[in-house]
């Protein structure tokens, strides 16, 4: 294992909990979103959150998203476009809610359910960004 | 009178208010008001971690009188406590607290 070690027993930072990626999130959250946009994912509880991307080379460059302002899942999206950064996209749609909750430790059971729709929002971006690549070569075939 | 706490400020807002008035006086049936909900902000979420003593007297007459207790989630997620409150005990922000309290609403709400 070569990563450095992000608990606070090592001081390294930034540190990767909730309370920091909040933070990192917060500003994420409020900065222009990038061209491919995806579509908006709510909750019954009247959470939304909606993923916008930048892909080159079928990697993700750039991962930025707008949701509403509940402090697990603005975590939750920080932590999936921190995590995701520089990944295949085709790699990235296959990262579950499950796996979110895993790398996050801290949140309530109660809370958990952010990461789905954080998750689902993510997958909706990703299949935009798909249906505008395969509609720009179709394009490009004509 | 039905009442709600916002327990916003530290010092001896829980080892004394609380601890020392409120809560003996809940135990006893003395409080003179119905309390609906207690929302904690700050260091003042420390009492609702599993073990605290003064949290534990809390919880048992919380749940015995049906009294909402919930931790302000930023507060908790900050001090990294918000997975080890008592059982039951939610962490959220005034959306969640005002939703939780939706069906029993104080008539009033004392900050502290």
């Amino acid at each position: 294992m070569t990563a450095a070690c992000r608990e606070a027993c090592c001081s390294v930072t930034p540190r990767f909990t909730v309370a920091e990626l909040f933070e990192r999130g917060f500003r994420r959250n409020r900065a222009t979103p990038f061209d491919m946009e995806g579509s908006v994912v709510a909750d019954a509880e009247g959470n939304y959150a909606r993923f916008s991307l930048a892909i080159e080379r079928s990697r993700l460059t750039g991962l930025s998203f707008r949701v509403s302002s509940c402090t697990t899942l603005i975590a939750y999206s920080e932590a999936l476009a921190e995590l995701l950064h520089g990944l295949d996209a085709g790699l990235a749609a296959q990262f579950t809610p499950q796996e979110l909750v895993a790398a996050l430790p801290g949140v309530p059971a109660l809370k958990q359910g952010r990461a789905v729709l954080a998750v689902a929002a993510l997958r909706a971006a990703l299949v935009a960004a798909e249906t505008n690549s395969i509609a720009h070569q179709g394009g490009a075939d004509r | 009178m039905k009442v709600a706490y916002i327990f916003a400020t530290s010092r001896h807002t829980v080892s004394y208010v609380l601890g020392k008035m409120i809560l003996p006086q809940l135990e006893e049936n003395r409080h003179g008001v119905d309390v609906a909900g207690m929302f904690f902000f700050e260091d003042n979420n420390y009492v609702l971690v599993k073990g605290n003593p003064i949290g534990a007297r809390l919880h048992a007459v919380a749940k015995k009188k049906g009294i909402l207790l919930m931790g302000c989630d930023q507060c908790c997620y900050e001090r990294e406590i918000a997975d080890i409150l008592f059982d039951d005990v939610p962490i959220g922000c005034f959306p969640d607290l005002y939703k939780a309290l939706s069906g029993n609403m104080p008539d009033q709400v004392i900050t502290l």
